[in-house]
């Protein structure tokens, strides 16, 4: 089916729930110089409802409701609120009008206690100025057992979990009288056991009266709470439809604008020789807590291996000691046949390709230049980078070697010498994979490989695995997220408090019953 | 008896304008100012102090120039670093240089002098006495008889405490240092906390200022200020711009100051006596760097 016909015939089943209660006309924003983010967007909200934007990367879902926090300003169109033009100049306005925005980087003041973030910035005060802390704290703790929320004012925000800091951010705006909450990726920062606390409560807001706006790029949380969902594609609405008479694949193909797979296109292949193994390893932290007890695990040639478990059980202890940032304790790690367990990284990196979760911090420098992300690595390992017995770096040949990457891996960059940061989000992860997959290592390791990444993207970096998979090399990923792990793996391993508790190939494993051996250890 | 209420006088005289300069400095250390130009704005104010003293004939002339005088500095700062968001630091270091040059130069197109102005047509800031704590021994000896300004620093630190601990005002002031993004967030300016901060520095430095010129002694010498603005940052990191912490500290190092003079009775070389403050200092600094190097170290995620 044609994408054109899809929308057309989606376009018929966007009925109105109630008359609207914000109504955003023809909105068209220009970045300077030339950045089209928003091009003649229009769509209403309806009163009490919770409604979903969705949309890739760079689709204009953020910069869509900025405009109506009044954080960015929109070059034409109109919106109509409660049925009046209204223009906010600032998010203090949006705030005072009852519209709020909680972002995905949540910011809070982490000395503070909850009741403190919660009235900064509205503070009842005495007669003398000073804060009216009796009040403030009956205030807060009225709201949040109005709404059900589990939260104690006085704890330190430092101290609490990102879930609760989430709450915070939401609390803070319902303390102003808030009544349309707009959440920016709001699952994004939580952990999956958190996130039906927060659609729970995201409900109860929805039946005291709340409107909720939330962005996302999940479409099975989309489909689990919204009402309706709005999708954009390249700054425009492609749709809005209720969430009940469409499904995941329509809703990814009218994001990308053609038909994504979500079965799995993994051919079976014969797994050859064991390419890594690590054998007893063991790692105790500086407080003696074991933080990876007795773990053996192969991965052989052809063969792509996926680590489930609930983050902090040991995951980020087995990259570290794969990766040489940590020493274990007891145990042996061996790559092709070569001793790695006490070699020094850059020797590691010889027979080892990371590809880091945190494109950032660990997987690049997003300071630097897309040429300088590129060659890390290679200018110390390939001599064709470099001349002078590698003192000097060789411009044209870091300049060549970017090209080609780019060429390869489909990066779309403004410039070779733009920062890393300039670049998308998919972009990013696309040097950084290329980088790591030129390395031409036997084994390579993933951490969380496409975490914040939209639909496109994802499929991108899965296509890629795949066909390094078929090249015969051998993968470990690391995911939290099960749907990728039955989608790409052949082997599950399932990490449970630092232990290896399952090790199933994937055609005898049940997603249900790999949950049980995350949650339980046990199945 | 007399040495000891000599001493504690004169760790209370010591301590007096590194308080007030340190007072200042909490403030915009708790809105997120590394805000190093405490040793210009004292300085600064110190010259006013005494030109305005010596032109009009009174002493609340000085204090009222010192304060205009550092809050021009202030101002500056203000425009360059908030403003037009230049380095903090370079600009902190630019105004200090500045303040050097500009006391200098005007102390000779004013007075004809160089190096130090004194003499009798400048007004000092009175002593006070406290009428029924006079008659208190010991105690009285040293509380009641000092400058009117040590009785101002020491409300200056009530009043400091009160706002920055128990108002709306000090919530947002410490907001803006801790998180500028999240107060912003919350609807209020952080830019304009800064400001409000800088501007309270510029008062306490000017006050600082007067009593060195005007209280201290009577008299006007180039550089006069000699370190106190950076002792008075040593103190605030110190103690994380808590006015009472800040408080404890600029008596410590009054009374490193008075050792100091102490020690040259016994033929201690007055040279290295005159240390000791800045050894203070050089120590209260490497207590801070050891903090910083341990939260800055390497944790993966």
């Amino acid at each position: 089916m044609s994408t054109q016909r899809a929308e057309a015939q989606v376009a018929d089943r966007s009925v109105q729930l109630a008359p609207p209660l914000i109504q955003m006309q023809g909105i068209v924003k220009v970045y300077p110089p030339n950045v089209l983010a928003l091009d003649d967007a229009t769509v209403s909200f309806a009163d009490g409802e919770i409604h979903a934007l969705v949309g890739e990367n760079g689709a204009g879902k953020s910069t869509l409701m900025k405009v109506l926090y009044g954080l960015v300003h929109h070059d034409r169109g109109e919106i109509r609120y409660r049925g009046r033009p209204v223009r906010f100049r600032s998010p203090g306005e949006a705030i005072a009008a009852g519209i709020g925005m909680v972002h995905q980087e949540i910011l809070l003041i982490n000395e503070y206690t909850v009741w403190e973030n919660i009235v900064l910035g509205a503070e009842p005060v005495d007669r003398l100025g000073r804060i009216d802390r009796k009040r403030a704290r009956g205030e807060v703790q009225a709201i949040i057992d109005r709404f059900h929320f589990a939260l104690d004012p006085d704890a330190i925000v430092a101290d609490i979990s990102v879930a609760a800091r989430q709450k915070v951010e939401i609390l803070k705006l319902l303390y102003r009288d808030v009544s349309v909450l707009i959440l920016d990726e709001p699952t994004a920062v939580l952990t999956p056991q958190e996130i039906p606390q927060l659609f729970a409560e995201l409900r109860e807001l929805r039946n005291e009266g709340h409107t909720i706006l939330f962005i996302s790029h999940r479409l099975e949380e989309v489909l689990e709470l919204a009402e309706r969902v709005t999708v954009l594609r390249k700054g425009r609405v492609v749709a809005t439809l209720p969430a009940a008479q469409t499904t995941r694949s329509e809703l990814a193909a009218l994001m990308v604008g053609r038909e994504v797979l979500f079965s799995s296109r993994r051919t079976p292949q014969a797994p050859g020789d064991v390419v890594f193994a690590v054998e007893g390893l063991r790692y105790e932290d500086e407080h003696g807590r074991v933080r990876l007890k007795d773990v053996h695990l192969q991965v052989r040639a052809g063969e792509l291996v996926g680590v489930a478990g609930v983050e902090g059980n040991g995951q980020l202890e087995l990259v570290n000691a794969i990766t040489g940032l940590l020493q274990p304790t007891a145990g042996t790690l061996r790559v092709a046949g070569v001793d790695l367990t006490h070699a020094p990284i850059l020797e590691r990196r010889r027979y080892i390709a990371y590809v880091p979760q945190d494109r950032g911090r660990m997987g690049g420098s997003l300071a630097a230049s897309v040429v300088e992300n590129a060659i890390m690595t290679h200018h110390r390992l390939n001599p064709r980078l470099t001349r002078w017995k590698g003192l000097l770096l060789d411009r044209k040949a870091a300049h060549r070697f970017t090209d080609a990457l780019a060429q390869r891996f489909n990066v779309s960059m403004p410039a070779r010498a733009a920062p890393l940061r300039a670049l998308s989000g998919g972009n990013q992860q696309k040097v950084i994979l290329g980088r790591e997959l030129l390395l031409e290592c036997p084994f390579i390791l993933l951490d969380q490989p496409t975490r914040g990444l939209d639909v496109g993207s994802i499929e991108y970096v899965h296509d890629q695995m795949l066909a390094m998979r078929r090249a015969g090399r051998g993968l470990l990923m690391i995911s939290a997220n099960l749907e990728e792990i039955f989608l790409l793996a052949d082997r599950i391993v399932v990490l449970h408090r630092g232990e290896i508790v399952a090790d199933l190939p994937v055609e005898q494993a049940t997603v249900e019953q790999i949950g049980r051996y995350m949650l339980e250890g046990k199945a | 008896m007399n040495i000891l209420t000599g001493l504690l006088n004169g760790a209370i005289s010591g301590a007096t304008p590194i308080l007030l300069a340190a007072l200042g400095g909490a403030f915009t250390f708790y809105a997120g100012v590394f805000n190093i130009a405490m040793e210009g704005m004292m300085l600064m104010a110190a010259f006013c102090a005494v030109w305005g003293s010596f032109t009009f004939g009174s002493w609340l002339a000085g204090v009222l120039l010192a304060i205009l005088g550092a809050l021009a500095l202030a101002l500056i700062f203000i425009v360059f670093a908030v403003w037009l968001d230049t380095d903090e630091f370079v600009t902190g270091i630019a105004l200090n240089l500045f303040t050097l040059g500009a006391t200098t130069y005007l102390l000779r197109q004013s007075f004809g002098v160089k190096g130090v102005f004194a003499g009798p047509g400048i007004d000092p800031i009175p002593r006070l006495h406290l009428p029924l704590l006079a008659d208190v021994p010991l105690l009285g000896a040293v509380l009641s008889g000092q400058n009117l300004m040590v009785y101002a620093a020491a409300l200056a630190t009530l009043i400091s405490a009160f706002l920055v601990f128990r108002t709306r005002f000090g919530l947002r002031l410490r907001a803006a240092g801790y998180n500028a993004a999240s107060l912003d967030s919350s609807g209020v300016s952080s830019a304009r906390m800064r400001v409000y901060s800088l501007l309270l520095c510029g008062v306490l430095c000017g006050l600082a200022g007067a009593f060195l010129s005007l209280g201290y002694v009577t008299l006007f010498s180039e550089n006069m200020s000699a370190g106190r603005g950076w002792i008075s940052l040593a103190a605030i990191i110190l103690v994380n711009g808590n006015p009472w912490g800040v408080a404890i500290i600029s008596l410590l190092f009054g009374f490193a100051d008075v050792l100091g003079l102490l020690l040259q009775s016994y033929q201690v070389p007055s040279q290295f006596t005159a240390m000791t403050p800045y050894l203070a200092t050089l120590a209260a600094l490497y207590l801070y760097a050891r903090r910083h190097r341990k939260e800055r170290s390497y944790v993966n995620r």
